[in-house]
């Protein structure tokens, strides 16, 4: 059994089911990322695990205890609001201090943890400061010492990095992965980033309208998409309609493509494992092929964003910039690798 | 001009209305305060100081004051206590009915003081309904006296004012985010402890605030010190309408309302002080 196992929770409000049949197990010192939209479910499932609501169904078990009725003061989870949620009426020291002294802590040793808390978060010397009279980056750092002095079983982070600048969000998330990794903290982190899920995290849950669509690492979940929905929210990707042609061949932009056919699906390829090169190069048998027109190149710093236009459609092809780009109207092909794309069914809607 | 400069136009109906209904006879109450009452009994002209030298030696009138810091106090400690969990209850429900439960909350604020001092008579009289109710369960054999006395003022002034406490507790919540009680939860605090140390420190200026409104009205009251005191409870503003009507010493009636304002005055400025420095 896992450090932290999630075993069908269930979460209603009404008639409507937030989270639906979540498992997950997690072991111990493993980051795990809970990504997905607004609404998915991945904060309730967060504040499931901190016992700050309670699920209608299913259980969870910490290290081999049940934890699922356990109130939230007796779980040790160390929780990291999206709001940072610190005490506006209590210094930065005394609110890294509050989980410490719940706890019975001796002054001295809540005075040490303190400084060591502020020490792991670079904030040393601020500790008779208001929250209010910090920056929001030094807000955040506080509300990670508090939740971590307590050395919690667990540490849960929600939405924490949202409310920062884009520089800012860069700087703390290699500084709060640094910091998980150095105390070999079991972390799960609620995100709708896939930057951040993706850089933070050994793992990745993605949900979606309350479950999970697929756990895997950054590599599974980008390259081989379960479903659908997976490959359309994680990263970008080209959606190309599949057709038949009169042998019931699959085809997009009438033009064959190496895949099984398909009723009703599209053929998901990412910019960046397409390549342009001229119509009339050859291709071996495990590549795709298209051919259309270029519309026009965006420059984008670290690539060129090559947009062509096919019977029927567009598509975007990513270019390591430097390489030339192909002159706009000119006719090019597009070549993948077979193995670079995935069929998903359309939704019924 | 430009509109922001125009912007104080907008304060002159109400000025004008209260410089006729309020700063100008609070003039003439100032003036009264230095006339002095003939032989006759008639006030006559003068500027003399003779009636607030009288006022303040008199032991009354200081007796009056520690009444009426007493009741004042009283009513609105026990106010406080039940507007309170009422207060944060509105503030935190999800309830659909919670605009309807807020209105029943500050429903006694629409029933006439009168009124409602013969709904408390009703009630807490020897034949009302706590007395009945308790000889019936054979708790006591005589009636407890809960009016016409200091008892039923307090009641009455505690009631009366919780409404507008209520209000004020609501409007002061403003700071009190649940999410920061989560935050106690999580980082271990029981539900009591996390009351103690987050929500209760957080409510400080909400309930300075409601405080300072509920003790102002206890002082101002009149209605229900007369009509729940039956006539044995003396406070500054019973005193203030007895000079002013039944002896007609309007300049006595005058220092002592001057007396009652600053006084009011002096406690608004101490309430606001604490909530400001709470807030911080």
């Amino acid at each position: 059994m896992s450090y932290l196992e999630l075993a069908g929770l269930q979460k209603r409000y009404g008639n409507s089911v937030a989270v639906d049949d979540v498992s997950l197990s997690v072991e111990q010192g493993e980051a795990v990322a809970l990504l997905g939209p607004s609404g998915c479910g991945k904060t309730t499932t967060l504040r499931m695990l901190a016992g700050l609501i309670e699920p209608n169904h299913g259980t969870m078990t910490l290290d081999g205890n049940e934890i699922t009725r356990l109130p939230a003061h007796k779980r040790n989870m160390g929780y990291v609001f999206q709001s940072y949620a610190l005490f506006p009426h209590l210094s930065v020291g005394r609110n890294i201090a509050f989980g410490l002294e719940e706890r019975g802590a001796s002054r001295s040793e809540t005075e040490k943890r303190v400084q060591e808390g502020l020490a792991l978060v670079r904030l040393s010397g601020l500790e008779q400061r208001r929250p209010k009279e910090l920056s929001g980056g030094q807000q955040q750092r506080v509300a990670l010492a508090r939740a971590l002095v307590i050395q919690p079983s667990v540490l849960l982070l929600d939405e924490s990095l949202s409310n920062l600048d884009a520089k800012l969000r860069d700087a703390m998330r290699h500084e709060i992965r640094s910091i998980q990794r150095t105390l070999g903290i079991t972390t799960l982190f609620v995100t709708h980033d896939q930057v951040e899920a993706l850089t933070m995290c050994d793992r990745i849950a993605v949900m979606h309208r309350g479950r999970i669509a697929q756990i895997g690492s950054a590599e599974d979940i980008y390259d081989r998409p379960a479903t659908r929905f997976v490959a359309e929210f994680v990263g970008r990707a080209n959606v190309l309609p599949l057709a038949r042609d009169a042998q019931g061949r699959a085809t997009v932009w009438e033009q064959l493509v190496p895949v099984e056919s398909a009723e009703n699906a599209d053929l998901f390829v990412r910019p960046q494992r397409m390549r342009i090169v001229p119509v009339s190069e050859p291709i071996s048998g495990d590549t795709a092929r298209l051919t259309g027109r270029v519309l026009r190149s965006v420059f984008v710093g670290d690539h060129v964003e090559v947009l062509v236009e096919g019977a029927g459609g567009q598509l975007t092809v990513e270019m390591p910039s430097g390489s030339a780009a192909p002159a706009e109207g000119s006719e090019v092909a597009i070549v993948w690798p077979r193995g670079e794309s995935r069929v998903f069914a359309r939704e019924a809607s | 001009m430009t509109a922001s400069r125009r912007l104080p136009l907008l304060l002159i109906p109400a000025t004008l209305f209260l410089l006729a209904i309020y700063v100008l006879p609070s003039l003439g109450l100032f003036r009264n305060a230095f006339n002095e009452v003939g032989p006759t009994g008639a006030m006559v002209e003068a500027w003399s100081l003779e009636t607030w030298r009288a006022t303040f030696h008199d032991s009354f009138t200081f007796e009056l004051t520690l009444n009426s810091l007493w009741l004042s106090a009283v009513s609105t400690l026990i106010a406080l206590c039940m507007a309170y969990p009422v207060s944060l209850f509105l503030f935190r429900t999800d309830s659909r009915f919670r605009g309807l439960l807020a209105v029943v909350a500050i429903m006694p604020m629409l029933v006439s003081g009168v009124v409602r001092v013969f709904g408390w008579l009703a009630i807490l009289g020897d034949r009302g309904l706590v007395n009945t109710t308790l000889q019936s369960l054979g708790l006591i054999s005589t009636p407890l006296k809960l009016v016409f006395n200091w008892t039923g003022v307090t009641i009455g002034l505690a009631e009366s004012i919780m409404p507008y406490m209520i209000l004020a507790l609501l409007a002061g919540f403003g700071r009190l985010d649940r999410t920061l009680e989560e935050a106690a939860r999580s980082l271990g605090a029981s539900p009591f402890r996390t009351f103690r140390r987050v929500t209760l420190p957080l409510s400080l200026p909400a309930i300075a605030l409601a405080a300072g409104l509920g003790f102002v009205l206890s002082m101002s009251a009149y209605i229900t010190p007369k009509l729940l005191g039956g006539g044995r409870v003396f406070v500054l503003a019973t005193e203030i309408f007895e000079q002013a009507t039944t002896n007609t010493n309007w300049p006595v009636a005058a220092v002592l309302a001057i007396y009652t304002l600053v006084l009011l005055l002096a406690l608004l400025v101490v309430s606001n002080l604490v909530a400001r420095r709470l807030q911080r």
